[in-house]
C-alpha cells in the first residue's frame, strides 16, 4: 500500500457543506452517469453523443416533445412534492405509487358515480376524492408509525402492492367496462370528468396543480408556524415535543398530505391521460418521485426542475427507440445515473483529500 | 450517527425500489434494418410491441413477420418500439412514429385500440393496422387470424396425451379472443377424450414470465398433466417440463425451451400478411377492412410435433386439418353446449363471425369462470 | 513518548489549533485542560488519526509518523476512550473487543480471547468479566470495557475524553487508581478534562489550551487552582457567588402528592410535595437516577402525572400539555441541550424561534423580527456565533447553553426548570449561567435547579430539596445545613427539617 497512488487519497469529514457542493454533487453524478453509459454505448459500436442528442431532441427538441415531457413530469412533480414534506419530517414514505393508485381509484369512483355532472362540479369532487383516498392510504401506515413506532418504510412499500392489486381487481371485476369485450378497463369517463388540456396537446390542468402546490409548499415550509414545526420535527422529535409541538399529530397530518398529493397525481392521470381506470396507470411514477425529491434536496423549486428532467428522460427513452436505438440504453442510463447519484452522496458529507507530500 | 444510519437506510431502500422500478419501466431490444439502398419507392413502416421481442411469443412472432417483410421488400424501412404499455405511453409512441414519416403502423396489442383510434384521426395519411381489435376507420384496419382452428387441433393432441384427464390452461385476459381459443381447444380435447376437463387460470397479463409460471404450477399442483397457454412467454411450458408433464405452447414454436414437454404449439405467421398489406398501401389499393385470416391463408399453423406424440394422433390431426383447410368443416359447428349443459349452437349450425368475435361464455368441459362486468 | 509539534488545523472559519505543541512521557498522567472550544478535541482527533493536521509534526518515540487513519494510530499504539462509548450493547465485552480487530480468523476461539481479556483485566485491576453483555454493565464498567479494548489492541498511549463526566465520585476515584497503575506500568495517559479539582488531584502534568493555542504546560505539584483558572480563561474569575438576599413573592409552582412513572413503568416519583415561590431558587439534590429527570419532565408537561396535582400560579395544570405549560410561563433547560433543547442542524435564529413560534399570532413567521431578537440575545449574553446561518451544532458547549438559557428567559418566564445547567461547561460560561439564574431570581421568577454538584447547589439555592428513590427526603435551608447532612439524605435518610 505504502506509496501507491490510491493510498494517498482518503476521505475526510466535512465540517460544513456549502450550497455549491449540494448542487454540484448531483450534477456531476449525472454527468459521470452519462459518461459511464456512453462508454457502453460506444462499445456497442454506436455514437453515445448521437444517442444523447436524439434523446434530448425527442424530449425537448420539438413542441410536441416538450409537451409530452411536461405531461410525463406532472405526476412526477406532484408525487415528489408530496414526498418532500414527508421526507422533511424524516418519514420515509415509499408508498407514493400506491397512494397514486388509490387517488386514481377515488377519482374514478366519483367519475363513475356522477357521470352526468358538469365539469365544474365533477372535477372538484374527483380532486377531493382522489386526495382523500390517497391521503387515507398515506394515513394508514402513519398511525402505527406515530403510536407504536412501526417502521413506515416497510409498511408504505407493502401497501403499494395492495393498492395496485385493488385497482386491478376493480377493472377486472366490478368496474369493468361492459363495452370492453371483457378487456380489464373501466368505462371511459364522461366529458365532465376530464381535465381541460392546453390546446391540442396533452398538457393538462395538473400542471397548474403542481406549480401551485410547489409554491404553497415553499411558503408553508419557510414562512409558517406549521412548516417550521415540520422541519423541527424532522430534525429532532425530542426537541419538537419539548417545544410544545404535537409530534404525533404532525406525523399523521404530514403523511395524510403526502399521500393526498400522490392521490391528486393519480386523479390527474386518470382524468386527463387515460380517461378511465385501467391496469398500469403509473409506470412507477411514485418510485421515480422518491429520487426526484431526493435529488432536489426536498426544495420545491428544484423538484419542479428535476421532474421535468426526469419526464424528459422517460420521453427521450421511447424516442430513441423510434430512431432505431435500444430502449435498454435508457434503462441503463437511468440505472447508471441513479448509481452515481446515490454513490456521490458521500461527497456531500465527506471530501477526498490528497495525502501529505511524500506520504510515509 | 443516528441520522446517518437513517439516511443510509433510505438510500438502500431507494436503490432496491429503483432497481425494481427501472427494470419495470425498461424495454427490450431494438431492431432496425439499414435503409434500403437506392431511393425508389421507399416506405417507412413501424411496429409497436407490447412486450420485448425476446426469442419467443407474441411480439417475437410479429417481429419474425417484420423480418420477412424486410427480406421480401428491401425498399421497406422498419422501426420497432417494444415494451410499450397499453396505456398513456402508447399514444405518444404512435404519434411520434406517425410524425416521423412512417406510412404504415402496425399496433400489435388489443389494448392500443383507443390510442390507435385517437392518433389515426390526427394523421389521416398514415395507415394504422391494429391486431386483434375491432374498431376501424377509413385509415384504420384490423387484422387477426383464425387461431381457433389451430387451437382445436392442439386440443386433439392434448386430449390424446392426458392421463389424469385434467388439462390446465394459463390464460391472459378474459376477452373474446382468449375465450374463443379456450373453447376451440376444449372442443378438440372432448372430441378425443370426452371425460377430460380443461381448467382455466387467468393471469390478467400478456407478458409476465413469473406470473405465468406460477399459474402453470398451480394447475400442475391441481393434478393437470398437460398445460396449454395463451401467454407470451414459454414459462408455462418450462413449468410443465420441470414437473415431467406436457404442454401446448403458443405464438411461436416453443419446443426449444421445453423439448421434453411441448407437444406442439399453434404458431403465427404474419409475414405474408405484412407483405400483402404494405404492397397494397404502396399501390394505393389498400382499403380498411377487418381481416380475419383462416388457416388456409397460412397465417396460423401448428408447429411440428414433439417426439412423444403418437402416430395415430398425428394422423387424426392431419385428417381434421385437411377438412378445415378445405373449408368442409369449421370448429364451432353445432351441437355445442355451454358449461350448464344448455345447447347454445344447434346441430348442423355454424357460429357466425360476429358471434365468435363476441364470445363471452365457455363450452362444456371448461372448468373456470369468466369474470363479468356489472351492468 | 508522544510529541506533537506546532500542530495547526483549520476548519472553515475557525482556527481550531494554532501551532500547538504538546508532549507526553511514558509513565505519566497528563491532563489536557481547557474551556469548551479551546481545541482539545481537535488536537486529540489529530493524534488518533481522525483529522490530519494542516501543519506540524507528530513524533512517537522520536520518530515522525504520518497518521492517515484511525487504523494507523492504533498501529502506533494510540488508543482513545471517547466520552460516548463505542460499544455494541447486545455483545459481550470480549466480542466488543475483537470487533473490527485485524488478524482475527473467520473462525475464532472466543475462549482464548476471554482468557487474555481476563488477564489484562487482572493486570490493571479493571475488574471486568469478559463474557458479560455490555447492556448489563454500569457506566463505570462500560468505561473499563473500553479501556480493556484499547489495551487489547496494544495501546501504549491512552487518551480519555472527559472520563469522569459520567461517573460517580467513587467510580472516578477508582478510575484514577487504575490509570495510575497503568502509568506505573509504563503507559502514557492523556486525560481531557475541564474539572480543575480532579486534574489537580490526580495528574502529573497539565497542558492548558485556550482559543486553539497552548497556554503552557505546568507540573501539577507546582501549580494552583487560581493559576490554572487564570491560564484557562485569561482573566481572574469570581469563584464566590455574590447573592442578593432572597425576596420571596407568591407561590408559583405547587406539587401535591404527585406521582409519576419512569420509562420502565415503575414509579419514579412518589407522593412529591413541593412548592416554589417567585424570587427563589429551589435546588434539587440527589444521586442521578433518583427521579430528577422525571421531576423536571413532569413540571415541563413532558411526562404524564399518575396521581396528585400540579398548579402554576394557582391554576391546576395537572393534565396540561407541553404547549400549555409553555404558555403558563414555564421554561425548561433540559439536560440534553443539543437534541432536545436545541436542534443541532438548525441555525441560531431557528433555534431561537423554537419556543417563540408558538406565540406567532397569525401562523406566519416574521423572520425579520426573529433575526432582530436573536441578534439581541446573542449580543446580550455574549454568545459567540460566527455565522447565525450556520447550524448550531458547530457552537461550543458554553455558547450552546447561553443560547438555550437566553432563549428560555427571553419570554420572562414565571418558572425556570434547569437540569444540570453547568455540566460540562468551562469556568467562564459557568459564571455567566450562574449570574443569569440569579438575575432571573431577582427579577421574581421561580427557579428549579437540578444538579449533582453540591457546591453549586449550596451556592445558588435558597432552599434545597433532596430526592431519593423518587421521594423528597426533606427540604432544607442550605445556609443552615452541612454537606454531610445533605449527603445522608441523598443516601436515603429522612430529615424533618422544613425550609
Amino acid at each position: 500500500m505504502g506509496n501507491s497512488w490510491f493510498s494517498r487519497w482518503h476521505f475526510e469529514k466535512r465540517e460544513t457543506t456549502s450550497n455549491l457542493v449540494l448542487v454540484m454533487v448531483p450534477v456531476l453524478s449525472v454527468v459521470i452517469g452519462l459518461i459511464f453509459t456512453g462508454l457502453f454505448i460506444a462499445l456497442t459500436g454506436k455514437d453515445p453523443l448521437e444517442v444523447y442528442l436524439l434523446m434530448f431532441d425527442g424530449a425537448f427538441g420539438s413542441a410536441y416533445g416538450i409537451s409530452e415531457t411536461i405531461v410525463k413530469s406532472i405526476p412526477l412533480l406532484i408525487c415528489a412534492l408530496g414526498l418532500s414534506i414527508a421526507f422533511r419530517m424524516q418519514l420515509w414514505n415509499i408508498g407514493a405509487e400506491g397512494q397514486l393508485y388509490m387517488g386514481a381509484f377515488g377519482a374514478t369512483w366519483a367519475a363513475l358515480t356522477f357521470p352526468d355532472w358538469p365539469a365544474y362540479q365533477l372535477l372538484p369532487v374527483m380532486m377531493v376524492a382522489g386526495f382523500l383516498a390517497g391521503g387515507l392510504w398515506g394515513l394508514l401506515p402513519a398511525i402505527p408509525r406515530a403510536y407504536f413506532k412501526v417502521n413506515e418504510t416497510i409498511t408504505t412499500l407493502l401497501m403499494n402492492y395492495i393498492a395496485i392489486l385493488w385497482v386491478d381487481y376493480l377493472v377486472v371485476g366490478p368496474w369493468k367496462d361492459p363495452k370492453s369485450f371483457n378487456f380489464p378497463i373501466s368505462p371511459q369517463f364522461t366529458e365532465g370528468a376530464i381535465l381541460p388540456t392546453l390546446g391540442t396537446s396533452r398538457i393538462h390542468m395538473g400542471l397548474v396543480f403542481g406549480v401551485v402546490v410547489a409554491l404553497l409548499l415553499y411558503i408553508v415550509l419557510n414562512y409558517t408556524r406549521w412548516g417550521f414545526e415540520i422541519r423541527v420535527s424532522g430534525e429532532s422529535p425530542a426537541a419538537a415535543r419539548y417545544a410544545g409541538m404535537n409530534y404525533v399529530k404532525n406525523i399523521l397530518l404530514v403523511m395524510f398530505i403526502s399521500g393526498g398529493l400522490a392521490g391528486l397525481a393519480g386523479m390527474t392521470e386518470v382524468s386527463a391521460i387515460t380517461q378511465r381506470l385501467q391496469h398500469g396507470i403509473s409506470p412507477g411514477y411514485g418510485y421515480s418521485a422518491i429520487i426526484i425529491a431526493w435529488l432536489a434536496r426536498l426544495h420545491p423549486a428544484a423538484i419542479v426542475l428535476v421532474s421535468v428532467i426526469f419526464g424528459g428522460m422517460l420521453v427521450g427513452g421511447y424516442s430513441i427507440q423510434t430512431s432505431g436505438f435500444s430502449s435498454t440504453t435508457v434503462s441503463m442510463l437511468q440505472g447508471a445515473i441513479l448509481f452515481f447519484v446515490v454513490g456521490g452522496e458521500i461527497f456531500v458529507n465527506y471530501r477526498l483529500v490528497r495525502g501529505e507530500k511524500g506520504g510515509k | 450517527m443516528k441520522l446517518t444510519r437513517k439516511y443510509l437506510f433510505m438510500f438502500l431502500s431507494i436503490l432496491l425500489i429503483l432497481s425494481v422500478a427501472v427494470v419495470g419501466c425498461g424495454g427490450g431490444k431494438q431492431a432496425s434494418n439499414a435503409p434500403a439502398a437506392g431511393s425508389g419507392d421507399k416506405i417507412k413502416v413501424a411496429f409497436v410491441y407490447v412486450g420485448p421481442v425476446g426469442d419467443a411469443g407474441w411480439s417475437y412472432s410479429h417481429d419474425q413477420g417484420r423480418q420477412y417483410l424486410v427480406k421480401e421488400m428491401p425498399n421497406v424501412e422498419t422501426t420497432v418500439v417494444e415494451s410499450v404499455p397499453e396505456g398513456a405511453d402508447a399514444e405518444r409512441v404512435l404519434t411520434e412514429l406517425a410524425s416521423k414519416g412512417n406510412k404504415v403502423i402496425f399496433a400489435t396489442s388489443f389494448g392500443y385500440m383507443d390510442y390507435v383510434e385517437k392518433v389515426a384521426k390526427k394523421f389521416p395519411d398514415v395507415v394504422f393496422l391494429h391486431a386483434t381489435g375491432f374498431k376501424t376507420a377509413s385509415n384504420v384496419g384490423t387484422y387477426f387470424g383464425r387461431e381457433y382452428q389451430a387451437r382445436y387441433l392442439s386440443g386433439l393432441v392434448a386430449g390424446k396425451q392426458t392421463q389424469t384427464n385434467l388439462i390446465g390452461y394459463v390464460a391472459a385476459m378474459p376477452i373474446p379472443e382468449v375465450i374463443r381459443g379456450i373453447n376451440a381447444f376444449t372442443l378438440g380435447v372432448k372430441e378425443v377424450n370426452p371425460k377430460a376437463t380443461v381448467k382455466v387460470v387467468w393471469t390478467n397479463t400478456w407478458y409476465d414470465p413469473a406470473k405465468e409460471k406460477d399459474a402453470a404450477k398451480s394447475l400442475l399442483d391441481a393434478n393437470c398433466d398437460v398445460i396449454a397457454q395463451h401467454q407470451d412467454t414459454p414459462a408455462p411450458m418450462q413449468a410443465a417440463e420441470e414437473r415431467g408433464k406436457f404442454g401446448i405452447g403458443y405464438n411461436t414454436d416453443m419446443s426449444k425451451f421445453a423439448p421434453k414437454a411441448v407437444l406442439t404449439s399453434p404458431v403465427w405467421n404474419w409475414g405474408p400478411y405484412y407483405v400483402k398489406t404494405v404492397k397494397a398501401v404502396m399501390d394505393k389499393t389498400w382499403k380498411s377492412e377487418q381481416y380475419w385470416g383462416p388457416m388456409s391463408d397460412n397465417i396460423i399453423d401448428l408447429a411440428p410435433f414433439g417426439p412423444m406424440v403418437g402416430e395415430d394422433t398425428k394422423a387424426l390431426v392431419a385428417k381434421k386439418k385437411d377438412t378445415i383447410l378445405k373449408g368442409q368443416w369449421d370448429v364451432f359447428t353445432g351441437p355445442i353446449k355451454d358449461q350448464q349443459g344448455q345447447v347454445k349452437v344447434q346441430e348442423g349450425q355454424k357460429m357466425t363471425d360476429k358471434e365468435m368475435l363476441g364470445f363471452d361464455w365457455f363450452v362444456q368441459g371448461v372448468d373456470g369462470t369468466i369474470p363479468s362486468a356489472k351492468q | 513518548m508522544v510529541e506533537m509539534i506546532n500542530i495547526t488545523k483549520r476548519f472553515p472559519g475557525i482556527l481550531a489549533n494554532d501551532r500547538v505543541s504538546f508532549s507526553v512521557k511514558a509513565g505519566e498522567i497528563h491532563a489536557l485542560l481547557g474551556e469548551n472550544g479551546a481545541g482539545k478535541s481537535t488536537l486529540m482527533s489529530i493524534l488518533t488519526g481522525l483529522y490530519r493536521p494542516d501543519e506540524g509534526e507528530i513524533r512517537i518515540q522520536g520518530t515522525p509518523v504520518d497518521l492517515q487513519s484511525p487504523r494507523d494510530a492504533v498501529a502506533h499504539g494510540i488508543g482513545m476512550v471517547h466520552q460516548h462509548f463505542k460499544l455494541v450493547k447486545p455483545f459481550t465485552v470480549a466480542e466488543n473487543i475483537i470487533l473490527g480487530l485485524k488478524g482475527i480468523k473467520e473462525v475464532y476461539n472466543l475462549k482464548s480471547i476471554d482468557e487474555s481479556v481476563a488477564q489484562l483485566s487482572r493486570e490493571y485491576g479493571l475488574h471486568i468479566q469478559p463474557d458479560s453483555p455490555i447492556w448489563q454493565l454500569s457506566v463505570g464498567e462500560q468505561q473499563r470495557a473500553e479501556i480493556v479494548k484499547i489495551l487489547f489492541r496494544g495501546a501504549e498511549i491512552l487518551i480519555l475524553d472527559e472520563p469522569t463526566a459520567v461517573l460517580t465520585p467513587q467510580e472516578a476515584k477508582d478510575l484514577y487508581k487504575t490509570l495510575r497503575k497503568m502509568a506505573d506500568l509504563g503507559k502514557a495517559i492523556i486525560v481531557i478534562s475541564h474539572k480543575l479539582s480532579e486534574v489537580l488531584a490526580h495528574t502529573d502534568a497539565i497542558t492548558v489550551l485556550r482559543g486553539g493555542r497552548s497556554v503552557g504546560t505546568v507540573r501539577t505539584k507546582e501549580t494552583s487552582e487560581m493559576e490554572l483558572t487564570r491560564m484557562m480563561v485569561g482573566r481572574p474569575v469570581m469563584l464566590e457567588t455574590v447573592k442578593n438576599p432572597v425576596n420571596r413573592s407568591s407561590k408559583v409552582l405547587e406539587l401535591h402528592n404527585l406521582s409519576a412513572l419512569g420509562n420502565r413503568g415503575q414509579f419514579a416519583l412518589k407522593e412529591i410535595n413541593l412548592d416554589i415561590y417567585g424570587g427563589e431558587i429551589v435546588g434539587i439534590a440527589g444521586v442521578a437516577g433518583n427521579g430528577q429527570r422525571e421531576l423536571a419532565e413532569v413540571v415541563a408537561g413532558l411526562r404524564a402525572i399518575e396521581r396528585g396535582q400540579k398548579k402554576v400560579d394557582g391554576n391546576d395544570l395537572t393534565l396540561a400539555s407541553p404547549k400549555q405549560m409553555i404558555q403558563a410561563g414555564v421554561s425548561y433547560v433540559p439536560e440534553d441541550r443539543l437534541g432536545t433543547g436545541l436542534v443541532p442542524n438548525l441555525n441560531a435564529m431557528e433555534n431561537y424561534l423554537l419556543k417563540g413560534v408558538q406565540r406567532m399570532p397569525s401562523g406566519f413567521i416574521n423572520w425579520k423580527q426573529v433575526a432582530q431578537e436573536t441578534a439581541e440575545v446573542i449580543k446580550k449574553y455574549d454568545i459567540k456565533v460566527p455565522n447565525p446561518k450556520n447550524p448550531v451544532k458547530m457552537l461550543s458547549g458554553g455558547n450552546l447553553q447561553k443560547l438555550l438559557l437566553g432563549r428560555e428567559i427571553s419570554g420572562k418566564p414565571r418558572l425556570i426548570v434547569t437540569m444540570y445547567p453547568m455540566r460540562g461547561l468551562d469556568v467562564g460560561a459557568m459564571e455567566t449561567i450562574r449570574s443569569l439564574l440569579l438575575q432571573e431570581r431577582d427579577r421574581g421568577a421561580a427557579v428549579l435547579l437540578i444538579s449533582e454538584e453540591l457546591e453549586e447547589l449550596f451556592a445558588l439555592s435558597d432552599r434545597l430539596a433532596v430526592l431519593h428513590g423518587g421521594e423528597v427526603m426533606g427540604v432544607v435551608d442550605p445556609h443552615k445545613t452541612t454537606f454531610e447532612d445533605v449527603g445522608l439524605m441523598m443516601a436515603g435518610k429522612r430529615m424533618a427539617a422544613h425550609g
